[in-house]
């Protein structure tokens, strides 16, 4: 991450959100901090209900009621004209939001099937897109950039001319993305966009995607379950779990050397595709009912390590100094150190007190 | 009394083919969609064996015939050695031996009923007495590791997790005792987390009930986990088929290598292509073999002739020219001459 300002586009404090009102209220997201450079990927990692569709959505003042975003700061850096002015997306108005959505911030749903109108050929979806944001295009123009756009995702112009139903996932995933791009966003959000394709298919449009990433420069938050698929994409991963950051690192380190026993239990989740088949558990238990969070870290129940401090207390989102890494997790607390699972500690690291 | 390895279920040469229409320049035209295309799968008791293949490879539509929801268009089904009819209905008596598991259980679980009712229609259905079936549902659901059994049996869908759900799901399925368990997917709707648990869970019921079970998934890396053999689909075929690990150690079939690289391993990203050129031939050959428009390593023959299934030795086949004697590549240039 750039350490100067001005190559942030995103910048995220103390954010969060409750579904439901007053007694009601749920908190889905809690506290999450985070900004976001230039032309990085962000990966968000976690279960359903861990929060990271909420997380975007209310980001991008999409949350729909009952939700509320309930805390927190969001501060875009806009591009192009308006170069240089910041916006705080929690207090813009419905119009700024309107001038910025699709100009600055896209987004691409799971579903590409239900995000397309079944009703329009995808040539009028670009048509529309383009037209309302830039009434001084022609129709000829207008066809052009669409064809334009479409060859950036690997799709013939001949597309255009087709309903979405004529197409196949991964194709109308691609006109997604191209759409997402139409108006060059420096900021493109993305919600499991590969999770209901097959992985040659998925294969095919993350090797895309990280293309248009080094060619177009947008930064892009990726939201996934497939940790190993962030490894791939990501610079950076932040692992969600109850409404909560509970590990951020920079992506090969995460993978390597997962500090959170979550991160660890996650990775865990997954059969290899080599060496010795032996038996696996994954994580025991379901994640927690955030009607009634358990006392003390959320984790806990399904905590291979958990212990007394783990059970009345919540570990904060802390810096535990190694290359920018932060964990929130009492094992890798630097006021007390405790004995770190080998699983969990450095590699090479000797156990005892093994956390500077 | 059946013993591990027996064969439960033998599926011979099933096909099955759609009426589809396509538009073609002024007139519209029928064609016949090959969603299955002369398929062998053995079913042994106490084995699980694993399908992959990608949505529209025809491993559904195959697990449909198996269950015999799906009449097939040709083909032989044989369980217990003996041949099945296939001209009449399924029957119950058929349903009471093979019994499929749907993929997604909030879906295939009547949510305005009990999970009580759930686990009991069939059995009262299958003519279970009224005092067996308390009985025989808290033991399902005990042997799916909901316990105690009766915390579940008053609650209905919306209480229970995905996980719990699909569990319930499967219960449902075993309650009759079938002796071939067909689960199509079982876990793809699951939290990542919870999948491995009802992994281990259907190795488990395979192991200790001796089933004979068909374990189908776009997921190679879960079939390697599970499965004592896994075949590979591609437009309707399988086009490779192996014991243990091999498919996934050594893939031979270029189809079945393309679907290993395509899995993310962040262990191999410096041997990760660039990116993969655009597959877009979508339509499949019907001629030659059907992987041919986007193998890398097609030969002339593989667009006019269908490869023959190569044995490889050790129950390793491979559909594909590549591994090809020269022999059975001279006998098709002599017949097609």
């Amino acid at each position: 991450m750039s350490s100067s300002d001005t190559h942030l586009v995103l910048q995220v404090s103390n954010f969060s959100v409750d579904y439901g009102y007053a007694d009601e209220a749920v908190r889905a997201v809690t506290d999450v901090s985070f900004s976001l450079g230039r032309s990085r990927v962000l990966g968000v990692a976690g279960e359903s209900g861990s929060g990271k569709s909420t997380l975007v959505y209310g980001l991008t003042r999409l949350l729909r009621a009952p939700g509320v975003i309930s805390a927190g700061d969001v501060t875009l850096r806009l591009s192009g004209a308006r170069e240089g002015e910041t916006i705080d997306l929690l207090a813009a108005s419905e119009d700024e939001l309107r001038a910025i959505r699709w100009s600055e911030i896209s987004i691409v749903m799971q579903s590409a099937l239900n995000a397309l109108n079944p009703l329009h050929k995808i040539g009028k979806e670009f048509d529309e897109v383009l037209r309302v944001h830039d009434a001084s295009l022609s129709k000829p123009q207008r066809r052009e950039r669409a064809e334009e756009l479409l060859a950036l995702v690997g799709l013939q112009p001949d597309r255009l001319q087709r309903y979405p139903h004529e197409l196949s996932g991964g194709q109308r995933q691609r006109v997604m993305i191209a759409l997402a791009l139409a108006l060059r966003p420096q900021l493109v959000i993305m919600d499991e966009p590969t999770t209901a394709l097959d992985v040659v298919t998925q294969r095919e449009i993350v090797s895309e995607l990280h293309d248009l990433r080094e060619r177009l420069g947008f930064a892009l938050i990726f939201i996934t379950h497939d940790l190993s698929l962030l490894v791939e994409l990501a610079d950076e991963i932040m692992v969600m779990y109850a409404g909560r950051i509970v590990e951020r690192a920079p992506a090969l380190d995460l993978y390597r050397a997962p500090r959170h026993p979550y991160t660890l239990g996650l990775m865990e989740s997954f059969p290899p595709l080599t060496g010795e088949r032996v038996a696996m558990t994954g994580i025991p238990g379901s994640p927690p009912n955030l009607k009634t969070p358990p006392a003390g870290c959320p984790f806990n129940p399904r905590c291979a390590h958990a212990h007394d401090r783990c059970l009345s207390e919540m570990p904060p989102l802390s810096d535990i100094g190694d290359g920018g890494r932060s964990v929130a997790c009492w094992l890798h607390d630097p006021a007390s150190p405790l004995e770190v699972p080998v699983s969990l500690s450095r590699p090479g690291e000797s156990t005892p007190g093994g956390v500077k | 009394m059946t013993d591990r390895g027996d064969i439960v279920l033998d599926a011979r040469h099933l096909s099955r083919t759609f009426t589809a229409r396509r538009e073609s320049g002024f007139f519209k035209k029928k064609f016949e969609q090959r969603a299955v295309d002369d398929v062998s799968v053995t079913l042994r008791a106490g084995e699980v064996l694993a399908i992959v293949g990608e949505s529209g490879s025809g491993k559904s539509v195959l697990a449909r015939m198996l269950a015999r929801i799906v009449p097939p268009t040709s083909g032989e089904l044989w369980l217990n050695g003996a041949q099945i009819d296939l001209s009449g209905r399924r029957g119950i008596d058929y349903a009471r031996h093979v019994q499929l598991v749907l993929q997604d259980p909030f879906a295939s679980i009547n949510p305005v009923r009990g999970i009580r009712h759930t686990l009991e229609r069939p059995l009262l259905i299958h003519g279970a007495s009224k005092d067996d079936v308390a009985e025989r549902s808290r033991e399902v659901l005990t042997s799916v590791s909901l316990t105690p059994p009766d915390d579940y049996l008053e609650r209905y869908p919306h209480e229970l997790s995905g996980g719990q759900l699909q569990r319930v799901n499967i219960a449902r399925g075993l309650a009759v005792s079938p002796s071939v368990l067909l689960a199509d997917e079982p876990i793809s709707m699951l939290d990542v987390s919870v999948r491995l648990g009802v992994l281990n869970l259907l190795r488990e019921l395979c192991d200790t009930r001796l089933l004979a079970m068909m374990y189908i998934t776009h997921d190679i890396a879960s079939a390697r986990y599970i499965a004592d053999e896994t075949a590979v689909m591609y437009a309707g075929q399988v086009v490779e088929r192996a014991r243990g690990t091999a498919i996934m150690d050594s893939p031979v079939h270029p189809y079945t290598q393309l679907l290993i690289n395509s899995v993310p391993n962040p262990d191999h990203l410096a041997h990760r292509d660039s990116p993969a050129s655009e597959t877009k031939a979508s339509g499949f050959n019907l001629h030659g073999c059907r992987f041919s428009p986007r193998c890398p390593q097609a030969l002339d023959i593989c667009h006019t002739n269908q490869p023959p299934e190569v044995d490889l030795g050790g129950g390793h086949t491979s559909r594909c020219w590549l591994s090809a004697t020269d022999e059975q590549r001279t006998a098709v240039s002599i017949t097609t001459r």
